[in-house]
């Protein structure tokens, strides 16, 4: 039986135990009758992630009987109103679609409601379809479900494969094959316009992506033995990695990147970044999911059919936490490492994921379930994903087994298997960063973390003075917070039982 | 017409209108100005009170919720002498000749003007004292100004937010001026003219900073031409300090010149033209008419419309934060988009501080400005 | 007595000489350019694609680059609700708050500048005790309409008893520098207590709560504009309205403001501007209903980074109403004084 008929049986039955199933008032999505009840969902103004909610909410309406109100804010806000809706009890909005990271300030406080049962119970979101990290880690925290995933994020390395193929340059398998070619590219015409284009194109501004962009290149030195490991702290005292020698490398490798690429490079954020790619302009760039379709919008790429991805590259050498040294891989340092080199995908920011408000009526929480439910189901998001529009990249088994859909929006199929090639590799990854997820987490890496980058990209700080900062500022608001309570979260996010 | 004709002449009002005793009459005072009054108050009463106890205390996630912890000075302390000092103030270098210098002179200045003031007519006990008070803290500011900015250190969000206020204030007042006096002309056009010059003020400040950021782009920005022939494409004025704070003055100057252009338009139009007329007539030069009749009547708009423009322009965020978040570093970060960033990681105390010590040395300006130059100017009419 | 217009009079020190008009009209052109071209820049980002955007500057349409009406689609169609909305909701809350505050503010102009005020020491005092006494009774954990009664009950007591023993106080100057004071501290301290006092009234995401915040706001820089426009009104034409027995709201409506009409303009057109373009408290006192535009402008910055196409949209037609009201208000500016010889 092919693959094809055999999901679509599967669909079938699960579509007739789930009308069957809706009498008895289980938690199972979308047939049941939700007519009256009102969902106020907020998230970010889009069209990423609010467009597929709100073309898809009258379907959802037809379907149940439950009106959907989509709420925007500007992104850069929503944290705030959320936490300030929440914590004055406004409670203006019963669900939302954010940011997992923030779970870490949300759970403790009681303002997100439990998914554990309802997940188990729900036949039609196939939670096991969603893969191991996703569903593990990043919707958890402390060990009960509180997130739905609609989209997988994580970092990958994308570049112009029609290059590398003419000038014989293997696709970089560690940071120091990535600043080599980009060195190579660097000045040369790229994309046939006579003027002089960039390696490497980083969004390293401040108060934007960059962080995320360095802890990518971290993790490689940091974390060789599995998600467990953590990228962040040690995890038994809670010490700071960002003054280890890893840091120390990695912050050398981003120093080095910031003088390959366009001159704006420290003032240019993620749009900068993307734009210049897919424009044609750089050969290498860090970057979410989204360039895969970007790259053959004709409404915004120059470059459809030339760009291949990768896995982020990764590191020949890690941070050995016994020693306190940088050493090189072998078989008990970096168990998961290919071809001698250890691999971190860094799941950045985590995956849009929908959340409900634990203190909204009974019925708009079942409600509110089911239609997070719904747009999570292969059904609806294995079209999503494929859409660039959407913001939602894939995060499911069932995402990747079939191409058609990729191949429909414009990939060719070197290309689609590329790029899905490289977004499974990842996802499968044993070794996946998590991020981080503690309270205050927007402490330690907005404000101490990318105010220091900024400022030792800038030449405001040293590279052993930018360490200090970081490390002295982290471990002020961990005693601040109480050192055993961030512990204890910190291992709880990780999943790590005592 | 002197001020002291016009103040003789509303208590002449006042009093004459006392006899036509309606009690409608008598409380007309109270009517005109007790809606304001109470709207301000009430409004601004609670946020006041509640943001002064926050900037006391953190905010900690608990079970069930958030709490405000009260930590007394604790905020104050971390920024003033603590972890946050070189952000806040920034780091002093060791002292330059011209540092020595520019230092010397305004010190020098300041003794002249204090030793002027004692030894003069007018001089009071609390008087005395109270420009006492006011020559230290404007010398430790410029004590702190000097030494971030003309060494070898980096000046922090505090300095970055004088250097913005007094170099945009400046050069706003004067293009507005400029621009006020040639279109008062009458020139064909001017009509024309009166409502473009309008135009940059209308546009929300986010969006004129969104308007910056891609004109300054040296890649895909206008002006890429430009820079290309002057062979400047490898580098870009807005990773280097100085190039990033001129990009914000800039940004801010166009965006309020309009400003004081139409107060200052408005002020000229309605100025009585029989002086002027009788000057011209008289043989004056257009420059003698403008510095010695124009220029003095509208005094008191000028030193209202610097002290607004002096007051919006200390609360500066919208620019440095789209164009450069802040940076390179922290370059362009003014104190308001310093309380914005760590706003936005949950320390509202921390934020609370920013905002209160911005407030202080606000006042301390504005209190300054008002008794050196409003009370003269509204005097001098 | 003679009225003497602008017009009349042959000698007039605005007539201008032909080279300084010539200089006059370099300088202006020069400084229309600057103005322009940004904004020349942005209509014609409108009607780029994404790519013509990112890939380097095009200058004229149709030569360099084709135009197309995408980005305007995607506003006016797509978005359409969500765009229509905080449109509507801009231009109430803009036009209902400006002309309260404008029409409060002047009346507080005018009686600074025409009588004498004295808030007593005792009147400060026992609104400070007032104050602290509510304080005291929320603090304490009783609700908050409790403690703002008891507060102002013992306000109105203190004042009709204590307070009339000390009544040298501040003046004018003080109040309007107080006034003024309200600007310093910057909206994102407050922006927080702000918002729960609009949720204890029950006013979160409603026009009521904007309009009262952008009152409050902006009355500070009505009445320090307007006190300079009313203060050179000749009070001599105050004092003889007054003589013939007109009451000072009367001398007030007919001959005051009419007379400050260019500085009532251009104050209007600020405070609109203002209130027109506020960001942060539009952010947190809406929600689904009462969201403005500059939201909507600001929300274009999402994960995908600056849309500059949409963005370039939404400020195109955020600052159009703005741009026609003061064409048409451009007038009023420029009408000037038909008095002059008041002195006979």
């Amino acid at each position: 039986m092919s693959r094809h008929l055999a999901r679509a049986l599967v669909l079938l039955v699960t579509a007739v135990v789930a009308i069957t199933a809706c009498t008895n008032g289980s938690s199972s999505s979308s047939n049941q009758s939700f007519s009256g009840t009102t969902i106020r969902v907020v998230t970010f103004t889009g069209p990423q992630i609010a467009e597929p909610l709100q073309r898809r909410a009258p379907d959802f309406e037809k379907a149940t009987g439950a009106k959907v109100q989509i709420i925007t804010v500007p992104f850069s806000d929503l944290y705030q109103k959320l936490l300030t809706d929440f914590a004055t009890k406004t409670n203006s909005y019963d669900a939302t679609v954010f940011d997992p990271q923030w779970m870490g300030d949300y759970v403790p406080s009681g303002y997100l409601e439990d998914l554990t049962n309802r997940v188990q119970a729900d036949s039609a979101l196939q939670w096991n379809d969603i893969a191991p990290f996703f569903r593990d880690f990043s919707a958890t925290f402390k060990g009960k479900v509180y997130t739905i995933p609609l989209d997988g994020d994580f970092q990958m390395v994308y570049y112009r494969k029609d290059l590398f193929t003419k000038d014989g340059i293997a696709p970089p398998a560690t940071w120091d094959d990535y600043i080599a070619a980009a060195k190579h590219f660097q000045g040369k015409d790229l994309n046939g316009d006579g003027k002089a284009d960039y390696g490497s194109c980083l969004a390293m501004k401040r108060s934007a992506q960059s962080y995320w962009a360095w802890i990518s290149i971290a993790s490689a030195y940091l974390q060789s033995q599995g998600t467990k490991q953590g990228a962040f702290f040690n995890t038994d005292t809670m010490q700071p990695l960002t003054s280890s020698a890893g840091a120390a490398a990695a912050l050398d490798v981003y120093k080095q990147l910031s003088k390959i690429g366009p001159p704006e490079q420290l003032n240019q954020d993620v749009g900068d970044s993307r734009g210049l790619f897919v424009t044609g302009r750089c050969a290498l760039s860090l970057d979410w999911g989204d360039i895969g379709p970007l790259a053959v919008d004709p409404t915004q790429s120059k470059v459809q059919d030339k760009v291949g991805a990768i896995i982020l590259p990764g590191s020949k050498k890690v941070f050995d936490r016994s020693t306190n040294q940088l050493a090189d891989c072998n078989a008990t340092l970096c168990p998961y490492a290919t071809n001698g080199v250890n691999h971190a995908p860094f799941a950045a920011f985590g995956g849009w994921s929908g959340a409900i408000n634990k203190a909204a009526p009974a019925k708009v929480k079942d409600a509110a379930f089911a239609f997070l439910s719904y747009m999570s189901q292969p059904a609806q998001s294995s079209q999503d994903v494929t859409i660039g529009k959407t913001g939602f990249n894939p995060y499911r088994t069932s995402h990747f087994t079939n191409q058609g859909p990729w191949l429909s929006s414009g990939m060719s199929a070197s290309a689609a298997s590329d790029y899905l090639g490289a977004i499974q590799s990842s996802l499968q990854s044993p070794n996946m960063v998590l991020d981080l997820r503690i309270p205050q987490t927007a402490f330690y890496q907005q404000t101490a973390l990318d105010t220091a980058l900024a400022q030792f990209l800038a030449g405001e700080l040293s590279q052993s003075q930018t360490m200090a900062q970081i490390t002295d500022q982290w471990n002020k608001k961990t005693d601040e917070i109480g050192r055993t309570a961030q512990l204890d979260a910190y291992r709880s996010s990780l999943s790590i039982t005592k | 017409m002197s001020s002291l004709a016009s103040s003789r002449a509303s208590r002449m009002v006042s009093a004459t209108w006392r006899p036509f005793g309606a009690r409608l009459d008598r409380s007309a005072g109270a009517v005109f100005i007790l809606p304001a009054v109470v709207v301000i108050l009430g409004f601004s009463v609670f946020p006041l009170l509640a943001s002064l106890y926050v900037s006391l205390s953190r905010l900690k996630f608990v079970a069930g919720g958030v709490e405000l912890k009260f930590v007394g000075f604790d905020n104050y302390a971390k920024l003033l002498f603590g972890i946050d000092r070189p952000h806040l103030l920034g780091v002093a270098g060791p002292l330059t000749a011209i540092g020595i210098a520019v230092l010397v002179a305004i010190y020098g200045l300041f003794a002249y003007l204090l030793f002027r003031y004692a030894r003069g007519p007018n001089r009071t006990i609390g008087g005395l004292i109270g420009r006492v008070i006011t020559t230290a803290i404007a010398g430790a500011l410029v004590w702190l100004t000097v030494n971030t900015i003309l060494t070898s250190g980096r000046p922090g969000t505090l300095v970055v937010t004088l250097v913005y206020v007094a170099v945009d204030v400046s050069v706003q007042y004067l293009l507005g001026l400029g621009l006020a006096l040639l279109v008062v002309q009458h020139l064909p056009g001017r009509r024309f003219f009166r409502v473009v010059f309008l135009l940059p003020m209308m546009i929300t400040p986010v969006g004129v900073a969104y308007l910056f950021r891609m004109l300054v782009d040296t890649s895909k920005g206008p002006l890429y031409p430009l820079y290309a022939h002057f062979g400047l494409t490898d580098v870009s004025w807005v990773i280097n300090p100085w190039g990033a704070r001129l990009a914000v003055m800039v940004g801010d100057v166009w965006q309020w010149t309009p400003f004081i252009f139409i107060v200052l338009l408005a002020a000229i139009e309605t100025l009585p033209h029989e002086l002027t007329e009788a000057a011209v007539v008289d043989g004056a030069t257009r420059w003698q008419v403008f510095w010695r009749i124009t220029f003095p009547q509208i005094l008191p708009a000028t030193t209202t419309v610097v002290l607004i423009r002096i007051i919006e322009g200390f609360k500066i965020v919208d620019l440095p934060n789209v164009l450069t978040n802040g940076g390179p570093g922290t370059a362009t970060e003014s104190l308001t988009l310093h309380a914005y960033t760590i706003w936005r990681a949950l320390d509202i105390g921390g934020s609370a501080a920013v905002a209160y010590i911005l407030l202080i040395v606000v006042t301390f300006v504005g209190v300054s400005y008002v008794n050196l130059f409003r009370r003269r100017a509204t005097a001098a009419v | 007595m003679a009225i003497m217009g602008r017009r009349h009079g042959s000698v007039s020190v605005n007539t201008v000489s032909p080279p300084a008009m010539v200089l006059s009209y370099i300088a202006l052109l020069a400084w229309t350019f600057v103005v322009l071209f940004p904004l020349y820049w942005l209509a014609i980002t409108a009607l780029k694609t994404p790519l013509e955007v990112n890939d380097g500057p095009f200058y004229i349409p149709w030569r360099d680059f084709k135009p197309t009406l995408d980005s305007w689609h995607y506003i006016f169609f797509d978005l359409r609700e969500d765009t229509f909305r905080p449109y509507f909701n801009t231009v109430v809350v803009g036009l209902t708050s400006t002309a309260i505050t404008v029409l409060l503010g002047s009346m507080a102009a005018y009686g600074l500048v025409r009588m004498r005020y004295q808030v007593g020491a005792g009147a400060i005092g026992s609104f400070v005790v007032g104050v602290a006494i509510a304080v005291v009774v929320v603090v304490a954990g009783g609700p908050w309409p409790l403690g703002l009664v008891a507060g102002f009950g013992v306000f109105v007591l203190l004042l009709q008893t204590v307070a009339r023993r000390l009544r040298r106080g501040v003046g004018n100057d003080d109040i309007a520098f107080w006034m003024i004071s309200q600007r310093m501290l910057p909206p994102v301290a407050t922006i927080i207590p702000i918002y729960i006092f609009f949720q204890q009234l029950q006013l979160l995401d409603t026009w009521g709560a904007l309009i009262i915040s952008y009152t409050a706001a902006h009355l500070p820089i009505v009445v320090w504009l307007m006190r300079d426009y009313f203060q050179s009104v000749p009070v001599e034409l105050e004092e003889s309205a007054a003589i013939d027995g007109a009451s000072p709201y009367r001398v007030f409506r007919s001959i005051v403001l009419p007379l400050a009409v260019p500085g009532l303009v251009a104050t209007f057109l600020f405070v609109l501007v203002f209130a027109w373009n506020e960001y942060l408290i539009a952010l947190f006192l809406t929600s689904a209903n009462a969201q403005t535009l500059p939201l909507t402008v600001a929300a274009q910055n999402a994960t995908r980074g600056p849309q500059w196409w949409y963005m370039s949209v939404l400020i195109l037609i955020m600052i159009g109403p703005v741009i026609a009201m003061a064409i048409a208000l451009e007038r009023y500016i420029a009408r000037g004084l038909l008095v002059g010889a008041v002195k006979g």
